[in-house]
């Protein structure tokens, strides 16, 4: 590591402290534009994110940056990485957009679709926390429209 | 949890396993964006069933913004083209990544909205999901066969022309948005040529100017930046001939001064506009690609396709990341591997391959949500 190396200071919700290279904090373009705009002074404040979101996330970026990883060992790395419980899944697609990582936003939302796909309006609105706020007859109507998708 | 603010360098590169205790057994809430970030990523055939999700979800797969996110999502990503194998009255389609990765991939039947046609039907370009269909005659009909929905195109003959024959082609105006047709008919009886635009916004069609008699327009057009290019032949003379779907204008292309086969097609590779020369004697054919758009001099020979029976190939449809390029041949695929000048047949067990000269067409075609029979709101 080279003697330049800076170091950040990342602080999630519940008031944890990550210290962070900035070469790697920046794979967020939040905080890279803060950094561009100078706008950093001793701690950044990510009032979006929770430690153990930030964990992952930070795992996840210092594999992505390892340098001579190679292409195969990422991939193994990133399936594994996505196969966590719902509700991770969630709040790292949401760290992910606050941080405005689009590399990882996408793995997360392909990943979301990898599970959704095939799946019963029904199932979807349980996923989502959905209401159903179609009469049954405005519902029918719909799959009547596309009955073959339904097949 | 443990932070991680005592590390001062950022070296620890084990992967600490942690044990998640599920707090619910589902996703959760997600803000708009978010949904429709996930949204852009589903098949067509889902998203018509999660259209029943809610009112929102509804509104949100239905609006014309989305559509158009969720078709430039997929125009990017491979696993979401079809390519379409058409007979003489039924059309099959066949995903693209099963034909390049799978050891048998099956073709499935398409219901035709053409029904019982004069001769038999013509699959005349396909845009955006869109595909037109021509039988001919005076039969048009825009379909997009992912999302089973087709509108028929009426008033498709000029009306001093009777028993009229006419090729068209089919592309996208992006400045008016607006899905266009272009016909070139041709009567029967006498040398009489006329060329007319159907434009699906305005659903109706208008005679184009000067268009240039005597000039003999061969094979289907193909649509590259927003202009449709047809083979023309005029005086011995073998060009490309365009017109701008934006400013309905006709242009002029040079074809390779290279010049050797005399059965030339057009097509499409990427966004490159790209010619295919099948050698008289039927062996081998040349793929050549306009590299920079209207520039004779960056015509590019990419291929010589040597194959072994005496038929013809029909113009590259898609290439694949490693420079394999998907066709037709015979009746049915054939993927050329430059790497090792091979012609592989992908075993589609349900598409009949004849045995005597029965050339069929194919075409490329993305899945999307675009709808070619909406009202018009302006």
């Amino acid at each position: 590591m080279s003697s330049s190396t800076k170091f950040l200071t990342l602080k999630t919700c519940d008031d944890k402290k990550f210290v962070l290279d900035e070469a790697i904090a920046v794979r967020s373009q939040t905080i890279k534009n803060m950094v561009e705009d100078d706008c950093v002074s001793n701690v950044i404040p990510l009032p979006n994110v929770d430690s153990k979101t930030m964990t992952k996330v930070i795992e996840y970026w210092k594999k992505h940056s390892e340098e001579g990883i190679s292409k195969d060992m990422l991939m193994d790395f990133d399936k594994a990485f996505v196969k966590v419980h719902h509700s991770i899944l969630h709040a790292l697609i949401l760290a992910a957009n606050f941080l405005n990582d689009k590399e990882m936003l996408d793995m997360m939302c392909q990943e979301v679709v990898d599970r959704i796909k095939g799946k019963t309006p029904e199932e979807i609105r349980k996923e989502f926390d959905i209401k159903n706020d179609f009469t049954p007859e405005e519902e029918e109507e719909i799959r009547k429209e596309n009955a073959w998708a339904f097949e | 949890m443990k932070s991680e603010a005592s590390h001062r360098r950022p070296k620890r590169r084990r992967l600490r396993k942690r044990t998640e205790i599920p707090s619910k057994d589902s996703m959760g809430c997600l803000p708009e964006e978010l949904i429709e970030a996930i949204l852009v990523r589903v098949p067509v055939k889902y998203l018509l069933q999660f259209k029943c999700v809610s009112k929102n979800w509804f509104n949100l797969i239905s609006s014309p913004e989305f559509v158009k996110t969720h078709l430039n999502f997929s125009a990017n990503d491979y696993t979401r083209h079809i390519s379409l194998l058409q007979f003489r009255e039924d059309i099959k389609y066949c995903s693209v990544s099963s034909l390049f990765h799978n050891s048998v991939s099956e073709a499935l039947d398409l219901d035709c909205p053409m029904k019982n046609p004069p001769q038999r039907v013509y699959i005349s370009g396909s845009v955006n999901g869109l595909v037109c269909l021509a039988d001919g005659f005076s039969g048009l009909v825009l379909w997009n066969p992912s999302i089973r929905k087709f509108k028929k195109v009426f008033g498709f003959m000029p009306t001093q022309m009777r028993e009229c024959w006419s090729k068209c082609g089919f592309g996208y105006d992006e400045v008016h948005d607006d899905y266009k047709v272009v016909g070139i008919f041709s009567s029967m009886i006498k040398a009489n040529f006329e060329a007319a635009i159907y434009s699906l916004k305005s659903d109706s069609w208008r005679t184009l100017e000067d268009f240039k008699p005597g000039v003999s327009y061969c094979g289907e057009a193909k649509f590259v930046n927003h202009k449709l290019h047809w083979i023309t032949f005029r005086r011995l003379r073998m060009h490309i001939t365009s017109i701008d779907l934006v400013d309905e204008k006709w242009g002029k292309l040079e074809l390779p001064s290279y010049n050797k086969g005399r059965d030339l097609k057009l097509g499409v590779l990427g966004s490159d506009l790209s010619v295919l020369f099948n050698y008289d004697e039927r062996t081998h054919s040349d793929v050549w690609v306009m590299k920079e758009y209207g520039v004779k001099a960056s015509w590019t020979k990419l291929y010589t396709i040597r194959y072994p029976e005496n038929y013809e190939l029909s113009p590259p449809l898609f290439m694949y990341t490693k420079g394999e390029i998907l066709l037709a041949f015979k009746s049915t695929f054939a993927i050329y591997d430059p790497k090792n000048d091979s012609l592989t047949y992908p075993e589609v067990p349900n598409v009949e391959v004849t045995g005597f000269y029965n050339r069929i067409e194919a075409e490329l075609c993305i899945e999307s949500l675009v709808c070619p029979d909406l009202p018009s709101e302006d």
